[in-house]
C-alpha cells in the first residue's frame, strides 16, 4: 500500500518524521503507522496546500501534529482521533484520487459539525482583552476533524514559514496606528 | 563575642522588606529615598531587567507548542492552569510551579504565585485604577465588615505620587466613580469601540473609557532615567519587557531604590518568623531560611515590611509565635488569614461587529476598554450589594477563525491572510465582600520542604457574588445589544475560584479597633508598631478595581509615616 505516488509535500513529511524519531524519546498512546502518519500529512496538506506561498508540510505541520497530540492531549483525544483516522484507513482514503479525497473530507467536515454541535464552543472575552475558547465539557475527546484543522491552522500559521508567507510580520511595531485597510492587504503579526 | 557583634552589624539594617513584588519594590524605594538602609527578601530566584527575560523577544514558533500548555507542564503549573493557560509557554517563567509549592485546599483556590525578583509585578494586568470615596465608605453605610480607618482624601495624594513615578496612560474623565490621576497620554480607542461608547453615552448612559494601564505612551524623566523607554505595542508584557515599557518593581522601584546605594536584596531566602522582643514590645527582625542551602539566619532591623503577597504575608505573621503572640503575630484580633477578598471574574458577553470593514490597526495595544462601576450607584439599586467593572473591547478576528469554520484549500488559507471581522466582548471584575469566614491557617501538622507550615484554604463566593454575577452577564449582554452588536452570547463560568483574579487580599485588615482589626490607619500592626503591612493584607473591602495602584498608594503613604515616626523616635 505505501510507496504509491506520493505527493512532494508528503514525502518532505516523511522526513521530517524519520528525524523527529531519531533523536525523540517520546511516547505516550498517541502512536501512528507509516499509513496512518501519511493520511496526516495528506490531510494537512488537503487544508493549507503548497500554493504560491509554503504549504503545512512545507511547514512542518505533519510532525507539528503529533507531537502536539503526545504533549497536549490526553486519552479521550488520542481515541477520537485514532478513530478517525481508522475511518480514513477503511474508506481507502490514501488511494482515492485528489478530488475523491476532497470530497470524504468535504464529508467528514459536515459530519463533525453535527458531532460539534454537543460541545457549545464560545469564544470568552477574558480580563485585559484576551480571548480565550471555552467549551462544554464532554467525555468524548474532540472529533478527528476538528483536532485535525485545529492543529493544522496553529502549526501552520504560526510557523515561521507560515507567518511569513501568510502576513506582515512585525515583531516589534513601536507605534499603534488606527489606519485604513487596503484592498488585498494581508494581517499584521506580531 | 566579637564575632557575634560582627554578625550583628552586617545583619542590621534600618528597615527590613520581605518581598520584592509590587509593593516590596515601592516600600524599599520610598525608605531607602528618604535615607534608610534597607535589606529586601525575596524567597524565590533572582531575576535581571532585561537579560532574564528568557522568553521576551522570541518569534512564535520557537514556542514548541505554541502557546498551548502540555500536560506535564498544567501537572506542574496545576493551579495557574486549572482555568486558563496563565502559565504558558510564553509567561511560566514568572509564574511559580504549584507541585514544588504546594498548599491545601480545604475548599478550591486558586493560588497564583510569583516567586522571583519583581513578584506579580512581572504579570499584572497593568490596569491602574485609583478607588472612588464610595469605596472607603461602603463598609460603614452597610455594616459590612469593619470601617476603613481610612479615607479618599488620606490616599489621595499618594496615588498621584505612585501614578507619577510607574506611568499610567489614561484619559482624564471627571467620574466621581473613577477618580482621575496623574496620566500620560491615553491609547487610541478602535473605531467600533467608539461607535459602542457613543452608543452607550446615548442609550444606558453608561461611562465608557481606554483602560487606565501602567505602559508608558510618554516616557517622562523620570521614567527615562532609570532605563525605561517608551511601549512598543508588542503586548507581549507578560513575558517581561526589554524595553521597560510597562512598569514592573525591576524596571522600576527597585532600581531606584538601588540608585540610593542603600539597598541590599537577597534571593532565594524565605522570611519563616518575626522576631518579637518582648521588651520593646516591637519586633526586633526576621528569621530566614535560604531555601536551597537550607541554612537558618536572623536579620535585624528598626522597622519591618511585610510585602509578601497577601496570603504569604499573613502566614508569616500566623507563623510567628511568641509568648506575647501565642496566636500569631499581631494577631489579638483572630483576624489573621480572615477576609480572604479577590475580584471575581470569567463573566461576561461577546458579540460580531457589522462593518467597520477597513478600519484596521497597526501594533498591538496593551490595553482595553474599561466601563466603571453602574450598578448601585446613584439612583440605581438592585438585590445584590456593591458593583463591578468591565474590561474588553473590539478586536479583528485572526487566522484562528478558521478553526470554528468549514472550509480547506487554497482559497481558504488565503482568506485566512486577510483580518477577518470585529468582535467585542467585555469580560466583568466584581466587588467581593469580606467574610470572617473566607480565610486561610496554618496546617498543624504538615510542613514544606522547609519546615513552614503548609497554608490551608478554606474560602469560596458568597451569595452576593453569585447573585451579581447574573447581572454582569445580563447586562454585558444589554449593552451589546444596545450598540446594535450581532451574534451575542453571554458567559458566566461557573469553574473559578477565590484567588484567580490574582486580586486576593483582606487577610490582616486594617481598621480602628484593634479587637476586630490587625492594622491601624497607617499600616502599622496595632500590637506592635514597627511592623508594616502593605500589600493586599491591609484591605479591609476590595472594591471592583484592580488593585495594585491602591496597594501601592498605601505603601508610599505608610512608608512616609515610617520614617516620620522613626525622626520623633516614636518607634
Amino acid at each position: 500500500m505505501l510507496g504509491g505516488a506520493f505527493s512532494a509535500p508528503t514525502l518532505q513529511a516523511m522526513d521530517a518524521w524519520e528525524q523527529r524519531n531519531h533523536h525523540s524519546g517520546k511516547s505516550s498512546g498517541a502512536e501512528f503507522s507509516k499509513a496512518q502518519e501519511q493520511i496526516i500529512a495528506e490531510v494537512a496538506e488537503i487544508i493549507i496546500p503548497r500554493t504560491d506561498t509554503p504549504g503545512a508540510a512545507d511547514a512542518g505541520v505533519p510532525v507539528f501534529i503529533v507531537m502536539m497530540l503526545k504533549d497536549c492531549y490526553r486519552k479521550p483525544e488520542h481515541e477520537s482521533f485514532a478513530s478517525g483516522l481508522q475511518d480514513l484507513e477503511k474508506s481507502q482514503f490514501l488511494s482515492l484520487n485528489k478530488q475523491q479525497k476532497e470530497t470524504a473530507i468535504r464529508d467528514l467536515e459536515a459530519r463533525t459539525v453535527e458531532l460539534m454541535k454537543e460541545y457549545q464552543v464560545q469564544q470568552t472575552k477574558m480580563g485585559d482583552n484576551e480571548d480565550r475558547e471555552q467549551m462544554k465539557e464532554v467525555a468524548k475527546g474532540l472529533p478527528f476533524w476538528r483536532l485535525m484543522k485545529e492543529l493544522t491552522l496553529l502549526g501552520y500559521f504560526t510557523s515561521e514559514a507560515g507567518i511569513k508567507g501568510s502576513f506582515e510580520y512585525v515583531p516589534i511595531p513601536g507605534k499603534l496606528e488606527l489606519i485604513k485597510l487596503k484592498p488585498g492587504q494581508r494581517a499584521y503579526a506580531y | 563575642m566579637n564575632l557575634n557583634l560582627q554578625v550583628n552589624k552586617t545583619h542590621t539594617f534600618d528597615a527590613i522588606v520581605v518581598g520584592s513584588g509590587m509593593t516590596g519594590g515601592m516600600a524599599a524605594k520610598e525608605l531607602t529615598e528618604r535615607g534608610l538602609k534597607v535589606l529586601m527578601i525575596e524567597r524565590g530566584r533572582e531575576i535581571k531587567h532585561i537579560e532574564d527575560y528568557e522568553t521576551a523577544m522570541k518569534a512564535p514558533w520557537d514556542f514548541e507548542h505554541r502557546g498551548k500548555v502540555s500536560i506535564h507542564s498544567a501537572e506542574e503549573y496545576w493551579a495557574n492552569n486549572r482555568f486558563g493557560s496563565l502559565a504558558n509557554e510564553e509567561t511560566s517563567p514568572f509564574f511559580t510551579d504549584d507541585k514544588k509549592n504546594p498548599y491545601i485546599e480545604k475548599r478550591p483556590f486558586d493560588w497564583i504565585r510569583a516567586y522571583h525578583t519583581g513578584g506579580k509585578s512581572m504579570h499584572w494586568g497593568r490596569q491602574s485604577y485609583r478607588m472612588c470615596r464610595e469605596d472607603f465608605e461602603a463598609n460603614a453605610k452597610e455594616g459590612i465588615a469593619v470601617d476603613w480607618p481610612i479615607r479618599y482624601d488620606d490616599l489621595e495624594p499618594w496615588y498621584t505620587h505612585v501614578e507619577k513615578f510607574v506611568g499610567i496612560s489614561g484619559q482624564k474623565e471627571g467620574w466621581d466613580v473613577l477618580p482621575d490621576g496623574h496620566f500620560l497620554p491615553p491609547m487610541a480607542m478602535y473605531a467600533p469601540e467608539r461607535h459602542f461608547r457613543d452608543q452607550m453615552k446615548k442609550s444606558l448612559n453608561r461611562p465608557v473609557t481606554i483602560g487606565r494601564i501602567a505602559n508608558l505612551t510618554q516616557p517622562q524623566s523620570w521614567h527615562t532615567e532609570l532605563g525605561r523607554a517608551a511601549c512598543q505595542y508588542r503586548s507581549k508584557c507578560a513575558r517581561g519587557c526589554p524595553y521597560g515599557g510597562y512598569y514592573s518593581s525591576i524596571a522600576g522601584s527597585i532600581p531606584a531604590a538601588r540608585k540610593t546605594d542603600r539597598l541590599t536584596v537577597l534571593h532565594d531566602t524565605i522570611a519563616t518568623e518575626i522576631l518579637y522582643d518582648e521588651k520593646t514590645q516591637k519586633a526586633k527582625g526576621v528569621r530566614v531560611i535560604n531555601q536551597h542551602t537550607m541554612a537558618v539566619e536572623e536579620f535585624f532591623s528598626k522597622i519591618v515590611f511585610l510585602n509578601a503577597g497577601s496570603m504569604n504575608t499573613a502566614g508569616l505573621m500566623l507563623n510567628s509565635v511568641s509568648n506575647r503572640f501565642q496566636n500569631g503575630f499581631g494577631n489579638d484580633s483572630d483576624q489573621v488569614g480572615r477576609n480572604i477578598m479577590d475580584h471575581h471574574l470569567g463573566v461576561g458577553a461577546n458579540a460580531t461587529v457589522e462593518g467597520f470593514n477597513d478600519d484596521y490597526i497597526f501594533g498591538q495595544r496593551p490595553t482595553a476598554l474599561y466601563i466603571p462601576r453602574f450598578r448601585n450607584w446613584k439612583s440605581d439599586k438592585q438585590d445584590f450589594l456593591r458593583g463591578y467593572g468591565y474590561q474588553g473591547g473590539a478586536s479583528r478576528a485572526d487566522w484562528k477563525r478558521g478553526i470554528g469554520q468549514d472550509g480547506f484549500g487554497a482559497s481558504f488559507k488565503e482568506d485566512l491572510t486577510r483580518p477577518g471581522n470585529w468582535n467585542i466582548g467585555f469580560g466583568g471584575f466584581g466587588e467581593v465582600l469580606p467574610n470572617p469566614e473566607n480565610r486561610m491557617f496554618l496546617d498543624k501538622e504538615k510542613k514544606d520542604k522547609w519546615g513552614v507550615p503548609m497554608i490551608v484554604f478554606d474560602a469560596a463566593f458568597g451569595e452576593n457574588e453569585i447573585a451579581m454575577r447574573k447581572d454582569m452577564m445580563r447586562s454585558a449582554m444589554e449593552m451589546l445589544e444596545a450598540a446594535g452588536f450581532k451574534n451575542i452570547t453571554g458567559n458566566n463560568r461557573q469553574d473559578t475560584h477565590l484567588g484567580l483574579g490574582i486580586h486576593d487580599m483582606g487577610t490582616a485588615r486594617m481598621g480602628k479597633d484593634p479587637k476586630t482589626s490587625v492594622l491601624n490607619k497607617y499600616n502599622q500592626v496595632h500590637a506592635a508598631k514597627n511592623v508594616f503591612v502593605t500589600d493586599g493584607a491591609a484591605m479591609v473591602s476590595s472594591g471592583c478595581v484592580n488593585p495594585s495602584i491602591t496597594y501601592m498608594a498605601m505603601t508610599a503613604r505608610a512608608a512616609d509615616h515610617a520614617v516620620k515616626e522613626l525622626n520623633r523616635k516614636n518607634l
